[in-house]
């Protein structure tokens, strides 16, 4: 590892910590939001590749550190043919799928063998179109070590029954964050499979306390009760199944609400917390309380107004989830050097989320 | 004078400038900085919110500028004129008519457009499809909750053959295959897979104890089956889901399964009436009265414990609606 670290200290003096902060607000990003929308719709789809750009611009935009805000340069054509190329990979892989023959485990085969090299491509097209200051990041995180954080360990994770998932994660986290730079200074990632495994086993709790509630309620138990009665030619009023259907969702719902905030809380500050660009450190403080809030009043919102609140929505979860990011820089922020410009495409991105694949930076 | 900040983007050092224009030329002055830029060279971003706003020089290096105001008085004097999406999604007005539009649009393409698309996509679909479809959908099913039908074998046949004999109304007998099956959990059912094969379920038969009830029923199914209902259905909620998929997937993909469903159930109803109207036809032209499909609902309905809608007519709503129109229908043009 070459330690290319470009910061000349000018001085010893402390210096203050830099909060992130984003100051995009609801009503504004609704006329963004809406006219996407529309014009989406409008051109059949096509213009979301603008819509994309628009909609990252403006969050990029308005977070700012130390007085300075990030900035989004993704080039829309280039997103555009990434969807095109994802749209024609997912349409080839689901048909596939519904032949039921060799095929299939051809195509299988071959989306595991290009997903992670999309993966790496993905990281790269949106690292290195992100800047801050006018100077950009890059991820220069090898094809390989691609294939060995998705391949190697996806299937170590699937043969021991997911005991390695947390170490997996930290694996990925890792070749994420050891292999991104800003500009030529480069970031390091601290945190440990050990400190993984703690906040999922603290997931896995709260599952088993779902679990152990759902089976006291006798929720099941109706709904076993039911289908037995059915089974020997007894009548069950189908209403009766409908309502214990609906308290299962609602409590599938709740639990999501209440238990996923808690675990991308800690995860997030673990994180960002073990990640240090050169010897600057961050700090994350994500209340799980607060995220649950937030998330709660959300999704009340969003149903009721049929979506609409969406653009107030999301303003709302960035600015909680920036705010609570801290940077301690350890010397000047100005000096900062950029490094040569190289073109990246955005065909890795788009294929990756058309596959489902929500990686969270 | 305009205050910025200059970045010349190659370090992360900020430059406190001012910007003037002079002639066909933007300034920027500041420490160690003294340019003059044509204003044909300078590209302009647009202005999002209330973030600061670039105006993008060469080799990667901006000045960005925080009093908006100010910098669009300096733009609109040397004759930089916004983008149109840009003035868009800032112009109140057009925000609201972009908020109507919408809501019309998306109500017009639920209401006549995924309808027509789907029927149009269900025609000229390829038959190999439906084929497919229909043998995993059987496949499923018979893996799962049906068992072999307990009908006698002489019975299975008779209906079989009074199926096949039906005359369309569009001229011809039904090519569709009929298949008898048992599954205590659905119990008195019948439907049609989207490559028009039908399958009918014992405690529909017994239940109704009338095979020309039961005939009277398959006419309906055939109904779904001339319509290619289960292909449009299928089509349609495809689109629906990806549909919500876009326009919640930012905030929450939990939230968009659920409204698909509530969306599907009103299209559902219209299939009904549809291959109801089209079983009415096919029984009329067979001599036989519609009133037979009224009455194997009418013996449906008893079936059900009072005030609940379960098996056959879970998956058909509005019977009594139904009811009315089919025997309306039979009082009004004689069997022949």
């Amino acid at each position: 590892m070459d330690k290319v670290t470009e910061i000349e200290s000018t001085s010893r003096a402390s210096f203050a910590p830099e909060q992130f902060r984003f100051n995009g607000n609801g009503a504004e990003y609704f006329g963004i939001w809406i006219v996407n929308l529309l014009l989406t719709i409008v051109t059949v789809g096509i213009y979301s590749a603008w819509a994309k750009v628009r909609r990252l611009q403006y969050f990029y935009r308005h977070t700012e550190l130390a007085a300075s805000s990030f900035d989004f340069h993704g080039s829309p054509i280039r997103i555009l043919i990434g969807r095109v190329i994802a749209l024609a990979m997912f349409i080839g892989y689901n048909y596939s799928l519904r032949l039921h023959s060799r095929l299939t485990i051809l195509a299988v085969l071959a989306l595991a063998a290009v997903l992670p090299w999309l993966l790496r491509n993905s990281f790269r097209f949106r690292l290195y179109n992100s800047s801050w200051r006018g100077t950009r990041f890059h991820f220069r995180g090898s094809v390989a070590g691609s294939y060995r954080v998705f391949l190697l360990n996806g299937f170590l994770t699937l043969i021991t029954l997911y005991v390695m998932a947390p170490f997996m994660h930290q694996r990925l986290k890792a070749y994420q964050h050891d292999n991104s730079w800003f500009g030529r200074t480069r970031f390091s990632f601290h945190a440990r499979a050990g400190q993984f495994y703690l906040i999922y086993l603290l997931l896995l709790l709260a599952i088993a306390v779902f679990v152990f509630v759902i089976n006291k309620s006798g929720i099941l138990g109706a709904l076993t009760a039911m289908s037995q009665a059915q089974k020997h030619g007894g009548h069950v009023d189908p209403r009766a199944i409908f309502r214990t259907l609906l308290i299962l969702y609602g409590a599938l719902i709740l639990t999501g609400i209440l238990i996923l905030p808690i675990f991308h809380a800690l995860i997030t500050n673990l994180i960002w917390g073990n990640t240090r660009l050169a010897e600057h450190r961050i700090e994350c403080n994500m209340s799980p309380l607060v995220l649950i809030w937030i998330t709660l009043s959300n999704f009340v919102l969003v149903v009721l107004t049929l979506g609409l609140f969406i653009p107030w929505a999301a303003v709302r979860l960035a600015r909680f989830q920036l705010h609570a990011v801290r940077m301690f820089p350890a010397s000047d922020l100005q000096e900062f050097v950029s490094a040569e410009p190289e073109t990246v495409g955005a065909v890795g991105e788009e294929a990756a989320s058309a596959f489902d694949f929500d990686i969270s930076l | 004078m305009l205050q910025a900040s200059y970045f010349n983007g190659r370090s992360s050092r900020v430059r406190a400038v001012n910007l003037s224009v002079a002639g066909e030329d933007l300034v920027v002055a500041g420490e160690d900085i003294d340019l003059r830029v044509p204003f044909a060279k300078v590209k302009v971003d647009e202005r999002l919110g209330r973030a600061p706003r670039r105006l993008r020089l060469e080799d990667g290096a901006f000045c960005e500028v925080r009093d908006l105001n100010a910098l669009d008085d300096l733009l609109s004097a040397i004759g930089h004129r916004d983008g149109l999406v840009d003035r868009m999604q800032r112009h109140s007005q057009f925000v609201l008519f972009a908020c109507v539009v919408f809501v019309i649009v998306a109500f017009a393409a639920y209401k006549w457009g995924l309808p027509w698309a789907a029927a149009q996509g269900a025609r000229h679909l390829s038959p190999a499809i439906g084929k497919t479809l229909s043998a995993q959908a059987l496949k499923v099913l018979d893996d799962g909750i049906f068992t072999p039908s307990m009908i006698a074998e002489g019975h299975q046949h008779a209906l079989s053959a009074a199926f096949h004999a039906l005359r369309q109304p569009e001229g011809g007998t039904p090519n569709s295959a009929l298949l008898f099956r048992r599954s205590p959990q659905m119990g008195p059912n019948a439907f049609a897979l989207p490559d028009g094969t039908i399958i009918v379920l014992d405690d529909l038969i017994t239940a109704l104890g009338d095979d020309q009830q039961t005939l009277a029923v398959l006419a309906h199914e055939l109904g779904h089956a001339h319509g290619r209902h289960g292909l449009q259905m299928l089509l349609q909620s495809s689109a629906t889901g990806a549909f919500l998929a876009f326009y919640v997937g930012d905030i929450s993909p939990l939230l968009a399964a659920a409204p698909a469903a509530v969306l599907q159930a009103r299209y559902s109803q219209k299939f009904e009436q549809q291959a109801d109207d089209y079983g009415a036809a096919l029984l009329l032209h067979n001599g036989m009265s519609p009133g037979l499909l009224a009455d194997a609902l009418e013996k449906l309905t008893a079936l059900q414990p009072a005030g609940s809608m379960g098996g056959y007519l879970a998956s058909h709503p509005s019977t009594d609606e139904r009811m009315r129109r089919l025997r309306l229908l039979a009082a009004s043009l004689p069997a022949k």
